[in-house]
């Protein structure tokens, strides 16, 4: 009888003990309700979101493509290739279903939820320096408006997200926003982020406010707004903050990161973390067969290369081309641990784009002499006499060409395409210059809204023409 | 002895009233009660009425019914004494043999004189003695049981009929005819309804089962061999499916019973291995299947409910061997063979492959632009006006298409695929004292896959002790420990380390070896880099070179303690554990390829470690009360499990030479590290009432709390209720020879499906690091979105169900049950501006109903021919009744083609239909069509008739959840011969072939084609009458590519699958008594000796692994962890290159002494 009791006792205590049991926290993850709530976790947060801007779908692979790709700059080698994802973009037979198309749209949503998270949580938490609770507001701003900004310029009117998600079925039947609506809150994101951004980096690397500046102007630009981004790019000039480097081989150089040129570039390191802070951009964008799983995407094409003059210095050290005379880019440099693991960062904004900008806009402005000032620093720098160009137009096409040189493989080309309205004329030419049956018309000018998305939640409309 | 003396000895018993009862397997006659109040009565008419009120039968001549003019009124006396004071009153004398009780009148003495037979009584199959066996002469009281050694000495009269009954063997009657040695063997009686089923927490009579309960012995299971018990399963029970998804030797199959009940949660049944539940989808290769006794395996939630939140699935119970006797028995079974690879997939060779290639090339470069381009443009030609580099003909193939002799020409196939060889020894003891059994193994199994250097090597033990240690104590000890090691590859579609993806782009021009012997590297990387063609390392030296050892150690046990407090009442303590520690060993060198990477490459090396601790603690009541014509078993209990895991990953890199290789060779290094815990707490009970053995009654109710649940939603109940009527147990149930059983049952119940990964109902925050400059940044964001509220799905169930017997000979079991699981555990897809892709809730709802057959016919006695037969038939229907709100489906795969729909069954194929190709322009003009089509492109049919193709012409062609299965198996023995089969059979089946899609028939001029596409693709001049699409490389269309999701790669994967085929021969026993054996059976099978099916592909059980996704959802990137898998139900039936099933041939031999 005692050992029943005894058994009996154990029993009874074991089922409290037992109970609480039942509540297990995570052990290798942290948990969202009880993290961030710290400084030191912030930060921790702060920097996944900087980490989110690495991913494939954003600055690790396909941007720069869906920047390029499309236009007369780069081309894809074997268009066939993984299934035709870049082919397709190439060849403007992108389907609903394009893994680049659906990659994009999902890591910036997962980037811009990150930066959600941290100006949501930011009010709560006491920061031992103002000044860097306030720069950490004003950079997660500026990312939020990059993303949106390019999902608007790809995508058209894309859905609007701007809470921290408690329960993500709240979004079901939200559908898309207006495009106005979106750039009225990437203008509002940069411009707080203006105000509360620090003129220097804490680190290389962190967003500081010449970048919410260029980007705002950039975005002015692309709404035609030229007045309100000559301001932002002048007051760029004027924060003595940058500077062109002297010679474009410094511009790119692995041992020169993070140089007086740049403005806002992801960063990327080889060798860091267990080979996992670098890209696979250098493997997937080189040509076929000259390094390890080289799949020749995104390369420059042989028409691009013959607009670089003997003299041009960017000729060798933005460009070049292999023995067997195939273009490719060298803005990136071979990893030296594993080839997915390259270590150049992907510059977003930088000086030679500022004076671009300002050349374009005083030409718009109908100041060509300006104008071609801004042109020369570019063509000097890389080498070159003055410009030839005289008149309003020539110069349109003189800035036009200079952006195509100075920033291949940086993911420019197309949305300069779509920014001066000329995506349709240009690529229908170019086509035709090189024996290519493919018209483009105006659904091309946006990608479709990846199918993933319309079969979860038929309410996000498709682009026309998909 | 005289030759009076057993007679004398059965006289003296039954005078003393002691009925000789044989020893533990039918209930005593102490026990069981009768009321019986019958006046002026026959003998035969007070045995009739006591057989009503138990399940005992009488046995008599007709001399008894002489014998009237009884009275006898007891009321609840048990039988023992109402039997006593017959003997004494009616002048006869009773003697109980199982079931059976023989009468006979007293004193009665035969004419003829008795003489003395010896004999030995053995098990047909096993050849195993048979101890405890009853001898009784027909007519008579005489008798005797055998010994230990299965043998006996009774002296009968020489015109006497010996009759020979066992538990689970069929009754046989031997007539003397003045033999003096007689050898009997009694034949396995696999539906014997006495037989005991074990249901959880307990046992229970076959005859008192009201649920859906489906029991294989281990005689059915080994005669395939395999390494696992789930492979074994095939074909054995309606209802359960068991799919061989990828046939690489140590690879779980899949196991699904009754239909698909959920979404994206887990869909692995519950294991059970001697009532300790193993994790779900936790190996089933540690347990020897010839340790195995019997699988239980509890089909409806009502029967399965006692395992509450993590039965949905179903429950399969394993009980392992026990000592069954006092004497030491060991047995011995070693078994050999060689498999081969028995799928119908078949490549091109050289010759029409480089045909194709050409053709492909050839047709891309001039599509682009029909007008300017010919295919007779030279390379200089093609590249000056712009073509790319797979619009160029590879610079190798003029020689093959000129038919030049002698040129390389090497099938792939038979590179990568060998026979294997497979042997297994299994060593066993098993014996005991009066109070004491136990039951030692040993095993090694050693399979070499059909693909080279694959395979797997099991070293394992088990230990079971059983014992009284008191008069109420009892005491049990089972341990279990094993070593697996797997010569491994993932075959996850990777042709950089997955050789039979390899096959589908390894050009038939090359060759595995150089001509000295060693093994070619990277020579068609090399080959193909000027045109692009596919950039493939040699499989041969990727398995070669590419060295990946999996090591499970484990070890499995438990022991219990059970005490009876009172009489009929006991409490059970159990304590179980379950210790795994693997590691996985991957190491790929830089001196072998990759695709698109010729050697050297950096080598890279993991290392992968799980340590998972899974204990149990258990401790049960149970009752058991028989009181006239009452009888009831109640249990209840509290369990407490819990289970601790830890994975740790190592990546290494920078490894500057193959000196060390794993890695310790590496100088960078990446971690992923990965721990769990879960802990689930139940208390159950369980009543089981029958009332006259006629009217069965039984209620359960478990309740669960469970740590993966939401705060807000810890606990569940989950209850059943069951009944029965044994209908031929009825007074009026007319009495007839024919239908000799009948039996109606009804269950209803509720049990619930926890398998989502041990943390999904929280936000999960994981490492996302950054770096500024070159200095790394600690980064932690969220990668899943909580819920407070998850919950587990619950599946209700409704389960009619009816058991027959006729002739004593032949069964049948038919079940018809309907189950809605709600709440489903469902990973929704969230719309992504959320910041993430799903997230998993409780949502949705999903019907499956389906009708089971099981049929058997035992012991059909052909004269010198004994023949058995069991058939069963399942249908199995599901309907998704609802998703999220507002969410009408759920379209997934790569190529949007697994569709999830209200109102259609789970995870439908979903596609274009293609209906012929377009030969000419003019053809596409004037028909609705894809955009983006090409002449030698499909015609894919206008549904919505709308003029145009658009997404709207989509629709569903099936799923791979059979609409039927069916297994059929027999056994017959002639003299010491046995032939066994068994047959498995799928009905209903479409597989969406992947790797067909995209390579093989996909036409594109990358892959090598099947030998069917080259036969059947249109080419407008090599092949005009071609149905399929014409090769295109440089251009291959968005037609092409939409129809990859459409009835072309849809494919008809029903089977019927000659699953076994045996031929045995028992050595007599009169050449084993020499040398002391019982036993010594010799057999050869044939295992999936021939399977008829129309699907071309490597394997109709082809479906997505669940590998290589740990407990919390993190993907694992070794796919070591092989624990819940997550989000491939919905993706159901998608295969590529999957590793086939093989066909073996074995020899072996079974001893025992």
């Amino acid at each position: 009888m005692k050992k029943i009791v005894i058994s009996i006792i154990i029993c009874s205590l074991a089922v409290t003990a037992c109970t609480d049991q039942l509540y297990q926290d995570t052990i290798t993850s942290k948990d969202l309700s009880t993290f961030p709530k710290s400084e030191i976790e912030l930060e921790e947060y702060v920097n996944a979101t900087y980490g989110g801007l690495q991913a494939s779908g954003l600055y690790g692979l396909y941007m720069p493509a869906l920047g390029e790709i499309p236009s007369d700059n780069t081309f894809d080698e074997v268009p066939a290739n993984d299934d035709g994802m870049y082919g397709q973009l190439d060849e403007f037979s992108t389907t609903t279903s394009n893994t680049i198309v659906s990659g994009t749209w999902r890591d910036s949503y997962q980037a811009i939820q990150k930066t959600n998270v941290v100006l949501n949580r930011l009010p709560e938490i006491t920061y031992k320096d103002e000044n860097t609770k306030k720069a950490r507001s004003g950079e997660m701003k500026f990312i939020r408006a990059l993303l949106y900004f390019n999902l608007v310029r790809l995508y058209g009117p894309v859905p609007l997200a701007l809470g921290e998600t408690a329960d993500p079925n709240t979004y079901f039947g939200q559908g898309r926003t207006p495009a106005t609506e979106v750039y009225a809150q990437i203008t509002k994101d940069l411009t707080e982020a203006i105000d509360e951004l620090p003129v220097n980096a804490g680190n290389p690397g962190r967003v500081i406010k010449t970048a919410a500046q260029t980007l705002l102007a950039k975005v002015y630009l692309t709404q035609a707004n030229t007045a309100a981004a000559k301001t932002l790019l002048e007051a760029v000039v004027a924060s003595g903050k940058h500077t062109l480097m002297t010679k474009p081989g410094d511009v790119f150089r692995i041992d020169n990161e993070n140089n007086a040129e740049i403005i806002f570039a992801v960063q990327f390191a080889s060798g860091v973390n267990g080979n996992n802070e670098g890209s696979a951009m250098f493997q997937i964008f080189s040509p076929s067969g000259t390094q390890s799983g080289a799949k020749g995407h995104n390369l420059p094409t042989k028409g691009l290369y013959a607009l670089y003059t003997a003299s041009d210095l960017r000729k060798g050290t933005y460009i070049d081309v292999t023995p067997a005379g195939i273009p490719l880019s060298k803005k990136l440099t071979l990893p030296t641990t594993v080839i997915t693991d390259g270590g150049s960062d992907i510059v977003v904004l930088r000086y030679a784009d500022v004076l671009l900008m300002l050349a374009e806009i005083e030409n718009g402005l109908h100041n060509p002499t300006v104008a071609a000032g801004y042109l020369d620093k570019i063509r000097t720098r890389a080498g070159l006499t003055g410009t030839t160009a005289v008149t309003e137009e020539e110069l349109t096409d003189a800035i036009a060409l200079e952006r195509r040189l100075e920033f291949v493989g940086e993911g420019h080309r197309w949305f300069d395409l779509l920014r001066t309205g000329k995506a349709i004329t240009v690529m229908n030419q170019w086509f035709k210059d090189n024996g290519k049956s493919i018209t483009l018309d105006e659904h091309n000018l946006l990608l479709p809204i990846p199918q993933g998305q319309r079969d979860t939640d038929p309410t996000i409309e498709q682009n026309d023409g998909y | 002895m005289s030759m009076y003396t057993s007679i004398t000895i059965a006289l003296i018993c039954a005078m003393s009233g002691v009925l000789l009862a044989n020893e533990g397997h039918s209930q005593p006659l102490t026990s069981v009660y009768v009321s019986l109040d019958l006046k002026n009565s026959d003998l035969t008419k007070i045995l009739s009425a006591i057989e009503k009120q138990t399940s005992f039968e009488f046995s008599y001549t007709d001399e008894i019914r002489s014998i009237t003019q009884l009275s006898i009124h007891v009321r609840n006396k048990s039988l023992n004494s109402v039997l006593g004071d017959l003997e004494r009153t009616a002048n006869v004398s009773f003697r109980q043999f199982n079931k059976t009780i023989a009468v006979s009148k007293r004193a009665a003495q035969r004419s003829a004189l008795p003489s003395r037979v010896n004999g030995k009584v053995t098990d047909s199959q096993t050849g195993e003695a048979l101890p405890g066996v009853s001898v009784l002469l027909k007519g008579t009281a005489t008798g005797t049981t055998t010994d230990t050694k299965g043998e006996f000495t009774l002296d009968v009269p020489d015109d006497g009929t010996l009759l020979f009954s066992f538990i689970g063997y069929g009754t046989q009657e031997i007539s003397v005819n003045a033999q003096t040695s007689i050898t009997v063997s009694l034949v396995a009686n696999s539906s014997t309804l006495n037989e005991v089923v074990v249901i959880g927490y307990g046992e229970l009579e076959k005859t008192r089962i009201t649920g859906a309960v489906s029991q294989v012995k281990s005689k059915e299971l080994n005669s395939y061999n395999g390494s696992s018990f789930a492979q074994q399963l095939s074909g054995r029970a309606a209802g359960v499916v068991i799919n061989d998804a990828s046939a690489q030797p140590g690879t779980n199959p899949q196991i699904l019973i009754r239909g698909i009940g959920t979404l994206t949660a887990g869909r692995y049944p519950l294991i059970v291995v001697d009532g300790f539940p193993l994790s779900e989808g936790s190996s089933f290769n540690s347990v020897p299947p010839q340790d195995i006794e019997t699988i239980d395996i509890l089909k409806d939630p009502a029967s399965a409910g006692i395992y509450g939140s993590r039965a949905a699935n179903g429950v399969i119970l394993i009980t392992t061997k026990k000592g069954k006797s006092e004497k030491l028995q060991v047995t011995l079974d070693a078994y050999t063979g060689v498999q081969e690879r028995a799928d119908k997939m078949k490549y091109a060779n050289a010759k029409e492959a480089a045909l194709f290639f050409t053709e492909a090339r050839d047709y891309g470069y001039v599509s682009k632009d029909p007008l300017r381009r010919s295919a007779t443009d030279d390379r200089a030609t093609r590249i000056a006006n712009g073509a790319s580099l797979r619009e160029l003909r590879l610079n190798y193939l003029q020689p093959y298409l000129d038919g030049q002799p002698g040129l390389t020409d090497t099938n792939w196939s038979d590179e990568v695929f060998r026979k294997g060889t497979m042997q297994n020894y299994s060593l066993s003891f098993s014996g005991g004292s009066a109070k004491t059994n136990y039951f030692v193994s040993a095993n090694y199994f050693n399979q070499e896959g059909i693909v080279i250097n694959n395979s797997l090597r099991r070293y394992s033990g088990s230990i079971r002790l059983d014992s009284k240690l008191s008069k109420r104590i009892d005491f049990g000890l089972s341990l279990a420990p094993s070593v697996n090691i797997q010569n491994y590859f993932d075959n996850n579609g990777n042709s950089s380390n997955d050789p039979l993806a390899g096959l589908e782009i390894m050009y038939p021009f090359f060759s595995p070896y150089n001509a000295d012997g060693t093994l070619a590297i990277s020579q068609q990387i090399i080959a193909n880099t000027p045109e692009d063609g596919a950039l493939a390392e040699n499989p041969v030296a990727l398995m070669n070179k590419i060295r990946y050892i999996r090591s499970f150690y484990r070890t499995f046990g438990n022991s219990f303690v059970s005490y009876e407090l009172l009489k009929g009442l006991k409490l059970k303590t159990l304590v179980g554990a379950d210790l795994v520690s693997n590691l996985a060993d991957f190491y790929n060198p830089s001196d072998v390829g990759q695709y698109r990477g010729a050697a050297p490459k950096p080598a890279s090396a993991i290392e992968g470690r799980d340590l998972n601790i899974n204990y149990l603690i258990e401790n049960t009541l149970n009752y058991s009360l028989h009181h006239g014509e009452h009888s009831l078993d109640a249990v209840a209990g509290y369990t407490f499990q819990k289970e601790d895991a830890k994975n740790t990953s190592v990546t290494g890199s920078s490894i500057a030479d193959n000196n060390l290789p794993n890695i310790g060779g590496a100088s960078a290094f990446s971690v992923v590290a990965n721990r769990y815990v879960w802990v689930q707490v139940s208390y159950l009970a369980r009543a089981q009432y029958a009332y006259r053995n006629t009217y069965l009654f039984s209620a359960t109710i478990r309740r669960d709390g469970s740590s993966r649940f939401g705060n807000n939603s810890k606990w569940g109940n989950f209850p059943s209720v069951t009944a029965g009527w044994i209908a031929s147990n009825e007074s009026f149930f007319p009495k007839s020879k024919a239908l000799t059983f009948a039996k109606l049952r009804a269950t209803w119940g509720q049990a619930g499906n926890n398998q989502i990964g041990s943390y999904s109902s929280k936000s999960q925050v994981v490492s996302g690091n950054y770096v500024y400059g070159n200095s790394p940044a600690s980064g932690f964001g969220a990668t899943t979105i909580g819920n407070p509220n998850l919950s587990w799905e619950t599946k209700t169930s409704v389960d009619i169900g009816l058991n027959l017997e006729f002739l004593d000979r032949f069964a049948l079991t038919a079940d018809y049950y309907n189950s809605d699981t709600k709440d489903l555990l469902l990973n929704v897809p969230v719309p992504e501006q959320s910041g993430f892709s799903t997230s998993v809730q409780n949502i949705g709802k999903v019907r499956n109903k389906g009708l089971e057959l099981e049929l058997s016919a035992n012991d059909i006695d052909l004269g010198a021919v004994k023949l058995s037969l069991s058939g069963n038939i399942a249908t199995n229907k599901n309907e998704v009744l609802a998703l999220a709100p507002g969410q009408k489906q759920i379209l997934t795969g790569t190529e949007s083609n697994f569709l999830t729909r209200v109102g259609g069954p789970v995870a439908q194929l979903y596609g274009y239909h293609v209906t012929g190709i377009f030969k000419t322009q003019e053809q596409i003009n004037s028909t609705p069509h894809l955009p983006g089509t090409l002449p030698g492109d499909y015609i894919v049919e206008d549904i919505t008739g709308e003029g145009q193709i658009t997404q709207d012409d989509r629709k569903a062609f099936g799923t791979y959840n059979p609409k039927y299965t069916y297994g059929f198996s027999g056994n017959l023995s002639y003299k010491n011969f046995e032939f066994s089969f068994a047959l498995y059979g799928i009905q209903g089946r479409t597989l969406y072939d992947r790797g067909m899609a995209l390579q093989e028939e996909s036409g594109e001029g990358f892959g090598v084609p099947s030998k069917y596409y080259f036969d059947h693709r249109y080419h407008p001049v090599d092949n005009p009458d071609g149905f399929l699409g014409q090769p295109n490389l440089g251009n291959f269309s968005n037609n092409r590519k939409a129809v990859r999701a459409s009835n072309l790669f849809y494919k008809d994967a029903d089977y019927l699958r000659i699953r076994n085929v045996q031929l045995a021969y028992n050595l007599p026993t009169k050449w084993l008594s020499g040398v002391n054996m019982t036993r010594v059976r010799i057999y050869a099978t044939a295992n999936n000796l021939f399977t008829f099916t129309k699907y071309r592909g490597f394997n109709p059980d082809g479906t997505p692994l669940d590998n290589g996704v740990a407990n919390n959802g993190i993907t694992n990137n070794n796919g070591l962890t092989n624990t819940t898998q997550i989000n491939n139900v919905l993706t159901n039936g998608l295969t590529s290159t999957t590793y086939p099933v093989a066909r073996s041939y074995v020899f072996g031999v079974t001893a025992s002494f």
